[in-house]
């Protein structure tokens, strides 16, 4: 008998089986990397999410902290074909429901048909349909999730030092912690500061470059982060990953949408304009950059065509929209920070008059 | 690469309109153990790849029994040699811009870097197109290799070389001073055990993990011999490791990706091609992953390969996040592997590879399988896939079947799954093997030694025994060394068939069992409908490359169950899953071969390609159901719907129920095919589906087959047979053999295909072959038979339409009675009939057509023995032999067949039986050399794994060309032992003896020598005649050609008079031929 059930938009119910019980709601996305589900059930970007992963059989190698890209597990929920119970336990113990033993390929379809969908999940003894069915009813939209990034951001200032050839202001609205290593393996020291940081907080710290973070949602939700952006253009290089590219271009008259189901997954190809080398990234991203405004598209992904590197040389700005510290996926793109810490050497370029 | 700016201006929207280049691509000759059918695979898929881009193609391929070789697939292709001299004049006459060399195998690769060496490509101004030469030296030269990955940072197993200089030769070492040269070499690399290996060779031959000095000083001084470039390599051992191998593919432009990675089940030590194989991998995180992923990007990077790329490593958990890694080694060009990563995840590498190889970019190049992505991408998989191998174990007795780092395997079969134990379970059903192990007289000391510690191709039924006796996964692990998550899923298995014995039956088909498993399992009188209405129903997921991110167009489907919670058989439009299909439009299945074995080569892939092609001509929407990754036939643009799947009635019905087809053909598949004719008629009836089994029915099969009916048939016809009879004991097989009168040729009723078939001499010969090779009984008879001593014998191919007969060809076997006719080399047209005996082998043939109420292929076997034709066999199915005939005479007998089937009719299709003006030799591959202690000497039971043709003027030319195709030419002048000490050889001093001395003599100086054996190890041989099987066992470990039959003898002697003739390399369709009947003087 199953003990678990997952209620769907299109107003289907799904049996499955419990692997970790509760009661949840979120937006349904799903993966399609085969490795590296610790790194993604920690990815803050995944707040508010229900987490499919395409990929059938989840935790073959077990758990292990180190692999961890933050201290929780963010997705609201879990689902996969099979869970091993090295990761059942793990989901449990941190009361996220998780479920299997259904037709993940045809969630995904769906998904992939319908865009991303909501969903309610009952998992547990006492779960009924009708208890999922009850949370759908009262989930939320992603963009609705107006105060989501207070809850994935650090609550305050915290240095991660990497040696102190460079500093970074990391304005945190829901960074994964390679991130933050990346930086420090390139001697970087790392101030993170929480999401609604004020100009003050930035200029306290006195950094080389402001770093956008990655983070859930619609960047229209980080007014604050976006007007750190416009307060410091020119005065500091500027960075950007995922969510921070998205919240940078809108501070250069740019516009974001919502996606039909997102880039998430390790093999998404971006294509180097310039170069016309392509290479393999990792995304997780709902949203996307839809006019680039001010700033240069610089590389473009090769499926469909969307934004997935913008910069300035002007104004020192280069941002990613996929994830180059990778964890997981592929380290194709880490010079990416290198590119980052060798914008604050270049110096503010004179201005001709 | 020559031509940038060709490529730099090509777009995908726009690729042909430059490039006019001729483009030579070399195939990779004959089936044979290391080198199958994915050449044929990758070569066909690179064929359209190339003119799709508007190249002309020039192709060459000593291997008739190919789609590759087909007129159609290039622009010219020739059925020639392999040999630089046979390119070097092909070059000549086609002039062709660039060679690839990887496409075509190890063999390929070797020419190609021959015709380099020699300076032919220089000469001709010929560019070596994709991966350059310096690439393929630095990957098969161990230590080149070993300094380029020290140079980007990248770990290789400790390894060191022993190679010959200059001027040395094996024979003239000093014994302590070898030895020496050996220990130190072992001590280099951190002692023993040590890994030995000689470099390019196929599939790693001669090559294994060596614990004693002894052992190893052997093994190097063969290696030194055998290599062609007199190295062999000494390897850490890193048994025990994870072995994981990744297919890479460049382009031009620097741009790289990962298409898969593959993870062996066995631990490391035992050859890729030998191990059971999984995609994608399960028990490395991603860390580790990631860091094999850059490992494979930087190596592929340092060596500048353009195209496809498999990289080997050996990983372990040594506790770090990411664990410890090991590059063991590159394939710079397509592979077995690369053929299964595309089947894998539907990545088309070798497709990819050819238009990188022209210059393209990765993401110039459109992915078919979604047709809105570029091959600029990593595929996604959101299934499971596991390889199983096929060995040849029961063809073999005498051969030690344990596992290690050479190949002895023929074929493998894929499997596609939800979970392992689907994917698993699937594999192991789909390879037809059968363990031939009674569990019950295997006691745990010896299940435990010789079943789990020793891999073997028993290993995996092995398991499942042991966790059925109570073992514990932990005691697997250390019985195996196999990582625990798999034995964990093994156990699974198991458990899962323990709840079907308690009646809770959905664990068993969750863990891929059939329903008519699951009833067996069950027992009790649970019936298959019961077992359907009770567990989930199976369902078709589509093969996408990207886990179904995008929808895909491509029809290539698996069928998996459906999750736990579903119950009962999916009907309609629901049985049909993701599968996309337009009913109103007829469709047929044609049911493939499954996995490459002795007996049932890739010629029966190339039968089911044709059938496939044949009805699309016709309109008709053709399906295939098959699991051999290797070959065209699972190609996802061969056919209109490719179900990747294991061959059972449940599964082909299900196929069938799916896509609502009209006609299922079982006739072309070999005997997996014809073997499911008659449960798939049941199974097809008990559903109640509207579909037939097409073309000769299937009682007329049985029929064929069916000895006593058979020879009642022939009888009322009046058509001569082997004298023979049943017997169910010895006293009677005795009685029956005196009737018949010695020679006898005695066989066991109950299996097929040659198995344990010999030719008796007497009575103490008979007495011994009761004893030792089958224990007969009443419910195990064995067959008598009248042996034809000295007799001529025939195979004919014919078509028939159920009125009209068209022969293909008639061929003439270069061996007479007593050799497995898939064995002997043949000819046609024949050579050595009279008219008389000619006209009536074809009306002998029309008759068994008739009788048979054959509609489709029919294959007849024939003797002559003083002017009468008897008939020893007659299949009402494709054989072995169609590819060749159609290759001889360009009549394309397997299409017509599947068009007879399809209800047209002989004289609406028209066409005539044509007959080649040259005379083309088939000639056979033998795997002996892969496999230590078998006996070989050609005899009744077959051994073969593949074939070659040769075609010239005279039968001498032919032979010696197809000889030279075989790797084991005829040569021109040297040393012969020339023994005729066997009873199959003519008595000294006959005029037939005289002959073989006297015309050998003419060529070749005798061996003086009493010991053969020791002229042959030291090297002082060139040329063989004998049946010592001691001898010619030496022959095959130094590589020596021999001929251990007095028909084969003469058609060496034949030949070597012919070796001045012209080589007359010409394309196939250049070939004269003529209308004319078979057998009817015009």
């Amino acid at each position: 008998m199953s003990d678990a059930y997952i209620a769907l938009e299109d107003g289907s119910v799904i049996e499955a089986r419990c692997r970790a019980p509760g009661r949840t709601r979120g937006e349904l996305v799903f993966t399609t990397a085969y490795t590296g589900y610790e790194e993604s059930l920690t990815d803050p970007s995944y707040e508010e999410q229900v987490l499919t992963f395409s990929y059938p059989l989840i935790g073959n190698y077990g758990v292990r902290e180190e692999r961890f890209e933050s201290d929780r597990v963010h997705p609201r929920a879990a689902v996969a074909r099979e869970f091993t119970d090295d990761v059942a336990a793990w989901l449990s113990e941190a009361g996220v429901p998780a479920i299997d033993h259904l037709d993940t390929r045809e969630l995904v379809t769906s998904i992939r048909e319908r865009g991303a969908m909501k969903c309610g999940i009952a998992a547990g003894e006492d779960a009924t349909p009708e208890a999922a069915k009850a949370e759908l009813a009262e989930c939320k939209s992603m963009s609705d999730h107006i105060d989501i990034g207070k809850r994935v951001t650090t609550v305050e200032h915290t240095l991660y030092e990497g040696g102190g050839e460079y500093s970074v202001a990391l304005i945190d609205c829901g960074a994964k912690g390679s991130i933050i290593s990346s930086l420090n393996e390139r001697g970087a020291d790392v101030h993170v500061l929480p999401y609604d940081a004020s100009e003050a907080d930035v200029q306290t710290v006195d950094p080389d470059v402001l770093f956008i973070s990655n983070g859930p949602g619609d960047p229209v939700n980080f007014p604050n982060a976006q007007s750190l952006v416009e307060t410091f253009t020119g005065e500091l290089p500027i960075a950007g990953i995922c969510l921070g590219q998205q919240i940078v271009a809108r501070a250069f008259n740019g516009e974001t949408e919502k996606m039909a189901f997102g880039h998430r997954g390790v093999n998404q190809p971006v294509k180097d304009v310039q170069t016309g080398q392509v290479i393999m990234t990792t995304q997780n991203h709902g949203y996307t950059v839809s006019d680039p405004g001010d700033l240069d598209v610089t590389q473009v992904n090769v499926n469909d065509d969307t934004a997935e590197g913008l910069a300035s040389d002007d104004l020192r700005i280069i941002t990613r929209q996929y994830h180059p510290e990778a964890n997981p996926g592929p380290h194709d793109s880490l010079g990416f920070f290198d590119d980052v810490l060798g914008l604050v050497n270049k110096g503010t370029p004179v201005t001709a008059d | 690469m020559s031509d940038e700016t060709t490529a730099e201006t090509a777009t995908a929207d726009n690729p042909s309109s430059e490039e006019d280049r001729t483009i030579l691509l070399i195939g990779s000759g004959p089936i044979q153990i290391g080198q199958a059918a994915e050449f044929d695979y990758s070569g066909a898929q690179a064929c359209r790849a190339l003119r799709e881009e508007g190249a002309r193609v020039v192709l060459v391929n000593s291997n008739p029994a190919t789609i590759m070789t087909d007129s159609e697939m290039a622009d010219r292709v020739y059925i020639e040699p392999i040999t630089t001299e046979a390119i070097s004049e092909i070059i000549e006459k086609e002039r062709p811009d660039g060679v690839i060399a990887g496409l075509g195998g190890q063999t390929g690769l070797n020419v190609t870097a021959e015709l380099a060496e020699e300076g032919v490509l220089e000469a001709y101004d010929v560019d070596i197109m994709g991966t350059p030469l310096d690439t393929i030296y630095a990957t098969e030269d161990r230590d080149l290799f070993r300094q380029r990955m020290e140079k980007i940072g990248q770990p290789v197993p400790q390894s060191t070389t022993i190679a010959l200089d200059e001027g040395e030769s094996v024979e003239q070492f000093d014994e302590d001073a070898f030895r020496q040269r050996v220990s130190d070499a072992v001590d280099s690399v951190g002692g023993l055990p040590v890994i030995s290996r000689t470099t390019y060779t196929l599939g790693g031959s001669g090559s294994g993990v060596v614990d004693e000095m002894e052992e190893l000083v052997e093994r190097v001084r063969k290696g030194l011999r055998l290599s062609r470039n007199s190295e062999v390599l000494i390897t850490e051992s890193i048994a025990g490791w994870v072995e994981l191998e990744y297919e890479v593919m460049r382009d031009a432009a620097n741009s790289c990706i990962i298409i898969c990675n593959m993870e062996n089940i066995d631990p490391m030590g035992i050859h890729t091609g030998e191990s059971t194989v999984v995609t994608p991998s399960q028990v490395i995180p991603d860390d580790g992953h990631q860091e094999m992923r850059n490992a494979a990007l930087d190596v592929i990077r340092e060596l500048g390969i353009q195209g496809g790329c498999n990289i080997q490593f050996a990983w372990r958990d040594d506790g770090t996040p990411g664990g410890e890694y090991r590059v063991v080694e590159v394939n710079p060009r397509v592979s077995r592997s690369s053929a299964l990563a595309s089947k894998a995840t539907g990545y088309p590498i070798a497709r990819v590879t050819a238009k990188v190889a022209l210059g393209k970019r990765l993401h110039e190049i459109k992915n078919e399988i979604t047709g809105e992505t570029t091959a600029a991408f990593e595929p996604a998989i959101d299934y499971v896939v596991t390889k199983v191998p096929r060995w040849p174990k029961d063809k073999f007795e005498n051969v030690d079947f344990t596992l290690g780092t050479a190949m002895k395997s023929t074929g493998e079969a894929m499997a596609i799954g939800r979970n392992f134990e689907e994917s698993l379970l699937k594999a192991l059903r789909s390879t037809e093997y059968d363990p031939a192990v009674d569990w019950a007289d295997v006691d745990d000391e010896t299940l435990e030694t010789d079943y789990l510690e020793a891999p073997t191709p028993d290993r995996p039924y092995a398991i499942f025994e042991a966790y059925e006796r109570g073992y514990t996964v932990d005691e697997v692990e250390a019985l195996t060394g196999i990582e625990p998550w798999y034995l964990e899923r093994f156990k699974r298995v198991t458990d899962a068939a323990e709840a079907a014995q308690n009646g809770n039956l959905q664990p068993a088909a969750t863990a891929g069992q059939t329903n008519a498993e699951i009833a067996a399992i069950a027992g009790g009188g649970v019936d298959v409908d019961a077992v359907e209405a009770d567990v989930p129903g199976r369902t078709y997921k589509q093969v996408d490359t990207c886990a179904g991110e995008f929808a895909a167009e491509t029809p290539y489907y698996y069928s998996a169950r459906q999750s736990e919670f579903e119950r009962g058989p999916l009907k309609g439009d629901a049985a049909a899953g993701e599968l996309v299909v337009n009913k109103a439009i007829d469709s047929v299945v044609v049911v493939g071969g499954g996995p490459i074995r002795i007996g049932q080569g890739v010629e029966f892939d190339y039968c089911a390609v044709h059938a496939i092609q044949a009805l699309r001509d016709l309109g008709i929407e053709a399906h295939v159901v098959n699991n051999n990754p290797e070959t065209v036939s699972t190609d996802y643009d061969t056919s209109d719907g490719l179900f990747f799947d294991p061959i059972t009635a449940e599964e082909v019905a299900d196929v069938v129920e799916a896509t609502g087809a009209n006609g299922v053909m079982v006739q072309f598949g070999g005997q997996t095919s014809v073997n499911i004719g008659e449960p798939l008629q049941d199974e097809i009836d008990r559903r109640g589906l509207d579909c037939e089994i097409m073309g000769t029915s299937v009682e007329a099969m049985d029929l064929a087959e069916d000895r006593d009916r058979f020879n009642a048939l022939m009888d009322e016809m009046g058509i001569a047979q082997p004298q023979g009879g049943t017997a169910t004991s010895k006293t009677e097989a005795l009685e029956l053999a005196h009737d018949l009168g010695y020679p006898v040729l005695v066989r066991p009723s109950y299996v097929l295909g040659g198995r344990a078939m010999r030719v008796v001499h007497d009575d103490a010969e008979l007495e011994t072959y009761i004893e030792e090779a089958v224990r007969v009984s009443p419910d195990k008879p064995i067959l008598v038979d009248q042996f034809l001593a000295g007799a001529i014998e025939l195979d004919v191919d014919a078509v028939s339409d159920g009125e009209d007969i068209l022969i293909g060809g008639v061929m003439e076997h270069v061996e007479s009675a007593g050799v497995h006719s898939g064995d002997s080399a043949c000819m046609i047209p024949p050579q050595s009939l009279d008219e008389d005996v000619y006209a009536r082998v074809r009306e002998v043939t029309e008759g068994i057509a008739k009788a048979l109420e054959t509609v489709g292929l029919l294959n007849v076997q024939l003797a002559v023995k003083d002017g009468e034709v008897y008939v020893l066999e007659a299949n009402p199915r494709s054989s072995r032999t169609v590819p060749f005939v159609s290759k001889a005479t360009g009549v394309p007998i397997a299409k017509l067949a599947a068009k007879v089937m399809a209800g047209e009719s002989l004289a609406e299709l028209d066409v005539e039986e044509q007959t080649p003006d040259q005379i083309s030799v088939k000639e056979v591959v033998l795997p002996f050399d892969r496999l230590p202690n078998s006996d070989p000497r050609l005899g009744p039971e077959m051994k073969s794994t593949g074939e070659v043709m040769g075609t010239a003027d005279t039968f001498g030319k032919a032979y010696d060309k197809a000889q030279d195709s075989t790797g084991k030419p005829i040569p021109r002048d040297g040393v012969i032992a020339l023994d005729l000490s066997a009873d199959e050889f003519p008595e000294p001093d006959t005029p037939e003896a005289d002959a073989l001395v006297d015309g050998f003599g003419e060529f070749y100086d005798f061996c003086e020598d009493v010991d053969l054996v020791e002229a042959v190890k030291k090297g002082k041989i060139d040329l063989i005649v004998s049946r010592d099987r001691n001898l010619l066992s030496t022959a095959v470990e130094e590589d020596i050609t021999y001929f251990s039959t007095p028909a084969s003898a003469r058609a060496a002697l034949e030949a070597r008079r012919a070796k001045d003739e012209p080589i007359d390399v010409m394309a196939v369709s250049d070939r004269p031929r003529h209308v004319a009947r078979w057998g009817i003087e015009e």
